[in-house]
């Protein structure tokens, strides 16, 4: 059959004779008006068809302003209106809701930027008026096609589920806990803790690590609104905000809270392996506890490294151990998630600086585990004939690195963020060698010093004063650690100084000591899963740093600490707790209002080509089987448009960009450009 | 009929007072806020340059571009979110590939490479564009008007080579 | 065929023709692709115009009275002053002007030249061909003295245009060729009156989906490694021709033809101009193209665009005279 095509002008077109649009032009209080003659664009304006006000204002942001346009709404019957005033990242949301006030649907309003793109970059007043007008009129043919659109709402299932059992989730877990919201934290690893756990003292406070980390755990485990669960593992996840479907695995941990005597049957246990505990610096048992004082206190049992034979069983009389415990899987209904998925210390690569060639080249983290009384020496520096004598640091290493001068790292780049955490770390480590071991002769070599948080400078300024010697190196010539066979030190790090004009400085060192990056931790996994954008640096990327600083574009999932880029532990508390207050107050909504600007399949004119499919960065889209067509979740739909320009029978729009007021606008603003 | 069996190749003769119109599509997140930064640092651009905003630059159809080449415009530029920075986590790889095959389907239809230029701005990098902006408005200069429209209608498109409109 | 005494007219019969300007003649054959319906087609119309098949003089036409052909079916662009002419004619001597077929609709094969200069087609097609034997290098000049006086041939246009850039056309039935199954369904509607509303925008004949719709293929949802033409590698039967490497126009064209060429294990070369609200089919295969490309860097999508050979020609093969750009610059 012969079949009807639709219109060729795409949606909104019926709107365009009936419009009445009202053009509100700012004075940004001479702003914009300094330079833009704000009346005669007004004049133009004025002469558009379809235009039925066209005036200016000082300050429409004002009261008086935003009074002037619902008063001109409501008088004169508006039901398109344009404010051409600064960035509508400042202030489109605030004349929305001005024209929402005026009864006007919200999105029957457009906001044209002619302060940062127009007043404020171009020199030339008449230019500056002619492109304000083009912009303008861009808009006036643009908001001819606009329709109304409403807000999507979506309910929210009141439970949250925190991805990470480090400092942050459980700060992000405990915030949430006490603000009356359910939550299950979730932890990979069999103890909770993370990387906090690992350190010994805490600056700036110097307070215990780990006692400040169990009066967290305590909270998070009493709360009765959480539930922890450890070892577990994110299989795969699927639902939007409000609605989130998350399936886990929970490995057997092997022990239970049945058994009793926990030290018997670890050291009943025959097998050894390395402890990433001490970061490589000493052996632990297949069956074993973290560190002393470790939430669960229950040991777990290494499955990789565990060869069932039983013997921590016979140890305490078979009770409170099961060899033969399965995993289990389990769904957790959660409406918003926390990710605090944390970070790892940048592990340099081999030969850099030395690293595993020389055992005495060792990071700043093996160094804190080495001060840690109950770390793996019990607090002792490595001995060679006697305590180390020469110590030097070396920052920078695996941050701030150049490209061109430093070695790629697997994946092709060079780590060239700054880790901001190793400057203060390293000078608090020194110190604290300096306070045990007056004796010791310490050598600092940097790029810069970035002591940079509150109280943190006060580590340079005691560093400077004990004595510390301070060499400062070349980004660009980074310094050398060689064998010293022939020295009292068995090594030797070769830099130039440039604190003496390039000065050659030979620096014989018992221990170098690498103050390392941080990189965050491997989760590509959850990053496909839950559509997580990445910065170049790989740290997840937040919508806005400083608008929304731990918000993903996914709605309903959030940042909390290391995972989004190098924090300390202040900072990653601060991150966490703010990220628990954006959850919390979701929850409380018990529904959430997100843009209109998703994406529509025409059903009529939809082929099921499928190549919307692939093209979708949130899975948004999905086959209808039994139509042939494709369908957007709304809920799902984060409304970038890439299908919409995808698809090759325009059969998909978005709503706000449709082709025809993109269009539009387009040939509004070449008007005239085709007369020559 | 019209005498048209030869047809001038080559720029169009710029008129006397000439000014480039050059359209640019923007991400919002990146690339618009990018240009603002150039606006907050007060560094100053020519104003042959309009923006329209879009969310992402994986919105930016290809139909967009041919359609401002044929409405008069003598370039185009496509700006976006560097590659690994997108807020839609990948809309510019799209953006990242359609480009180029845009550019060289526009290169054989013989619309110079200056014209149509594809770069990726940072929401920080103000600097950066008002430096793109000067470059692309001045390279656009150079090659003169494109008068695409005009050109079309001398060829009698839309009228035929009696060159009377055929409603007439 | 009818008789000419019919072409006065009066019998009551819809009076139809055909015209053939800048195309390549298998539109008039498709239309005889209907078979057997033909006879039915007689019962209702006279043809008072079909130059490849019968004998009609221009003279002929310019005495009909204006608006005496029911329906023309005017196929192939129009390229030269002749042309125009012809179309100019007929638009007024016809109720309903019918563009028929892709070259009519949209510039169709001819159109390609549009990517080109005059000059350079005239170099091409009276120099630089290997076949030619042009010693004197003869071009043909609109008007030329010779002994038998001042001869005048149509003129050159410098591009291909549609017929409705020259007149006001009522329908578009696209495709190289139309598919016969189609035209008939559409010569039905047109005599029942049952034809949409009359614009030189509405297709008929056709339908609005693209050739995915009638696509027997399957879609395993996988972005393109790389790009491969017909002659590089046996296409896999059963799986989306588009996902293999070839570059099939299925999704940037309108449906009607049943998918044919894609079942002869062919990709869909774009014949019935674009799919759906699509205007410029090459824009359109572009953005869809450029989505769906296994390429991670910048660098990889480059090399794997370079290997596209001809892009215009394969975007635009059918519909160069309708784009947004029409031709070169």
């Amino acid at each position: 059959m012969v079949e009807t095509p639709g219109s060729c002008s795409g949606s909104g077109n019926e709107h365009e004779n009936g419009a009445r649009i009202g053009v509100f032009i700012c004075h940004c209080g001479g702003n914009i008006s300094d330079v833009v003659d704000v009346k005669r664009v007004a004049d133009e304006i004025g002469k558009l068809r379809g235009v039925v006000l066209s005036t200016t204002q000082m300050f429409l942001c004002s009261d008086p302003g935003q009074g002037l346009i619902e008063q001109k709404i409501k008088e004169l019957g508006l039901n398109r209106v344009i404010v051409a005033a600064c960035s509508p990242t400042l202030h489109q949301l605030t004349f929305r809701r001005t024209v929402a006030r005026a009864g006007l649907n919200q999105f029957l309003f457009e906001h044209v930027n002619v302060r940062e793109q127009v007043s404020w970059v171009t020199e030339d007043a008449e230019a500056a008026t002619q492109k304000a007008t083009r912009l303008i009129r861009a808009a006036v043919d643009r908001v001819k096609h606009l329709i109304p659109l409403d807000k999507r709402r979506i309910s929210i299932h009141p439970a949250a589920l925190v991805i990470g059992g480090g400092i942050a989730g459980l700060v992000a877990a405990r915030d949430l806990a006490q603000r009356g919201m359910k939550v299950t934290l979730v932890e990979k690893q069999p103890f909770l803790g993370g990387r906090v756990a690992q350190l010994h003292t805490l600056f700036p406070t110097g307070e215990d690590a780990r006692d400040a980390l169990k009066r967290v755990i305590e909270e998070v485990v009493s709360h009765e609104l959480v539930n922890v669960i450890t070892n577990a593992q994110i299989l795969d996840s699927e639902g939007v905000v409000g609605d989130f479907r998350t399936r886990i695995r929970i490995e057997p941990r092997g022990a239970n809270s049945q058994l009793r005597q926990r030290a018997s049957a670890v050291a009943a246990c025959p097998e050894q392996t390395i402890n990433e505990f001490d970061y490589g610096l000493s052996q632990r048992k297949a069956i074993y506890m973290a560190y002393p004082g470790c939430y669960p206190p229950i040991p777990a049992i290494d499955w990789n490294v565990c060869t069932k034979c039983g013997k921590c069983l016979w140890a305490v009389g078979g009770r409170g151990i099961n060899l033969a415990e399965q995993p289990r899987e389990m769904v957790l209904h959660s409406g918003i998630i926390v990710l605090a998925t944390g970070f790892d210390p940048y592990e340099p690569l081999y030969g850099e600086y030395g690293y595993g060639i020389f055992p005495r080249v060792i990071t700043l983290q093996q160094l804190i585990r080495l001060l840690d009384p109950l770390g793996p020496t019990g607090g002792r520096l490595p001995r060679n004939d006697g305590e180390p004598t020469r110590i030097a640091f070396i920052h920078c290493v695996g941050a701030r690195q150049i490209e061109g001068v430093n070695q790629r790292q697997p994946d092709g780049k060079v780590k060239d963020y700054c880790a901001r955490t190793c400057c203060t770390g390293a000078l608090h480590a020194a110190l604290e060698i300096r306070r045990r071991h007056p004796e010791v002769m310490i050598t600092d070599f940097y790029q810069d010093i970035r002591t940079y948080g509150r109280g943190h400078e006060t580590y340079y300024e005691q560093a400077s004063e004990a004595g510390i010697l301070f060499v400062r190196y070349d980004p660009r010539h980074p310094p050398r650690v060689e064998g010293n066979p022939k020295g009292d030190s068995p090594l030797l790090v070769r830099t130039s100084d440039l604190l003496t004009g390039g000065l050659d400085v030979e620096m014989p060192a018992d221990l170098v000591v690498l103050a390392t990056g941080v990189v965050p931790h491997d989760i590509s996994e959850l990053v496909g899963m839950y559509h997580c954008a990445v910065g170049s640096d790989s740290f997840l990327l937040e919508v806005h740093p400083k608008l929304r600083p731990v918000e993903l574009a996914v709605a309903g999932v959030f940042l909390a600490g290391s995972c989004q880029g190098p924090m300390d532990v202040t900072e990653a508390c601060a991150a966490a707790s703010a990220a628990a207050s954006k959850s919390a107050a979701l929850i409380a909504q018990a529904q959430v209002e997100m843009d209109p600007f998703i994406a529509k399949v025409d059903e009529e004119l939809c082929t099921g080509c499928q190549t919307c499919l692939t093209v979708c960065p949130y899975d948004a889209i999905t086959r209808d089987e039994t139509r042939g067509i494709a369908v957007v979740s709304e809920a799902r739909c984060t409304g970038c448009g890439t299908c919409a320009a995808t698809c090759p029978s325009n059969a998909i729009q978005q709503f706000g960009f449709n082709d025809a007021q993109v269009l539009a606008e387009v040939k509004a603003l070449l008007q005239g450009a085709a007369l020559g | 009929m019209a005498e048209a069996h030869i047809v001038q190749q080559g720029a169009t003769p710029a008129a006397a007072g000439w000014e480039p119109r050059i359209i640019a599509f923007l991400c919002y997140w990146c690339s618009y806020t990018g240009a603002d930064a150039a606006g907050t640092a007060r560094l100053k651009y020519p104003p042959n340059v309009d923006i329209i905003r879009v969310m992402c630059s994986g919105r930016i159809d290809p139909e967009l571009i041919t359609t401002a080449f044929a409405h008069g415009a003598d370039g185009v530029m496509v700006c976006g979110c560097h590659i690994g920075d997108c807020h839609y986590i990948s809309g510019n790889h799209k953006t990242m590939a359609r480009m180029p095959l845009l550019k060289r389907t526009l290169v054989d239809l013989g619309i110079e490479p200056d014209r149509f230029v594809h770069e990726w701005v940072s929401a920080a990098e103000g600097e950066k564009f008002a430096r793109l902006v000067r470059e692309v408005t001045e390279r656009v200069r150079r090659l003169g008007p494109l008068g695409w429209p005009q050109r079309m209608r001398e060829r009698g498109v839309g009228c035929g080579m009696s060159l009377e409109p055929w409603g007439a | 065929m009818s008789e000419k005494t019919d072409k006065a007219g009066g019998n009551g019969k819809l009076k139809i023709g055909m015209y053939w300007a800048a195309s390549c003649g298998g539109c008039d054959i498709s239309l005889l692709e209907i078979g057997p319906h033909i006879l039915e087609l007689i019962e209702v119309a006279d043809v008072v115009l079909w130059p490849c098949a019968a004998d009609f003089k221009y003279q002929d036409v310019v005495n009909y009275p204006d608006q005496f052909i029911d329906v023309c079916f005017f196929n192939g662009g129009v390229r030269n002053s002749e042309q125009e002419e012809i179309a100019r004619l007929l638009r007024r001597k016809s109720k309903t002007l019918i563009a028929y077929g892709a070259c009519a609709t949209d510039g169709g094969i001819p159109a390609l030249a549009n990517t080109k200069t005059v000059e350079g087609i005239f170099a091409a097609s009276y120099h630089d061909c290997p076949s030619l034997d042009n010693p004197a290098h003869v071009e043909p000049q609109p008007i030329t003295q010779s002994e038998y006086g001042e001869l005048e041939i149509p003129r050159f246009y410098p591009q291909v245009l549609r017929l409705s850039d020259v007149v006001e056309v009522d329908y578009q039935i696209p495709g190289c060729p139309p598919q016969a199954e189609r035209v008939w369904e559409a010569i039905l509607a047109l005599v029942g009156g049952q034809l949409p509303a009359r614009n030189s925008a509405v297709k008929v004949a056709c339908f609005d989906k693209s050739v995915c719709d009638e696509c027997p293929r399957e879609k395993r949802k996988v972005k393109i490694k790389e790009f491969k033409r017909p002659h590089e590698a046996m296409a896999e039967a059963e799986w989306c021709l588009l996902e293999q490497g070839f570059i099939c126009m299925g999704p940037a064209t309108r449906s009607g033809c049943g998918a044919l060429c894609v079942k002869a294990n062919l990709p869909c070369r774009g014949c019935y101009g674009p799919s759906g609200e699509a205007q410029d089919q090459g824009a359109a295969m572009i953005g869809a193209l450029g989505s769906i490309l296994d390429a991670s860097t910048e660098e990889r999508a480059r090399e794997m665009i370079d290997h596209i050979v001809d892009p215009v020609g394969t975007f635009y093969r059918f519909t160069m005279a309708s784009s947004d750009l029409k031709g070169r610059r």
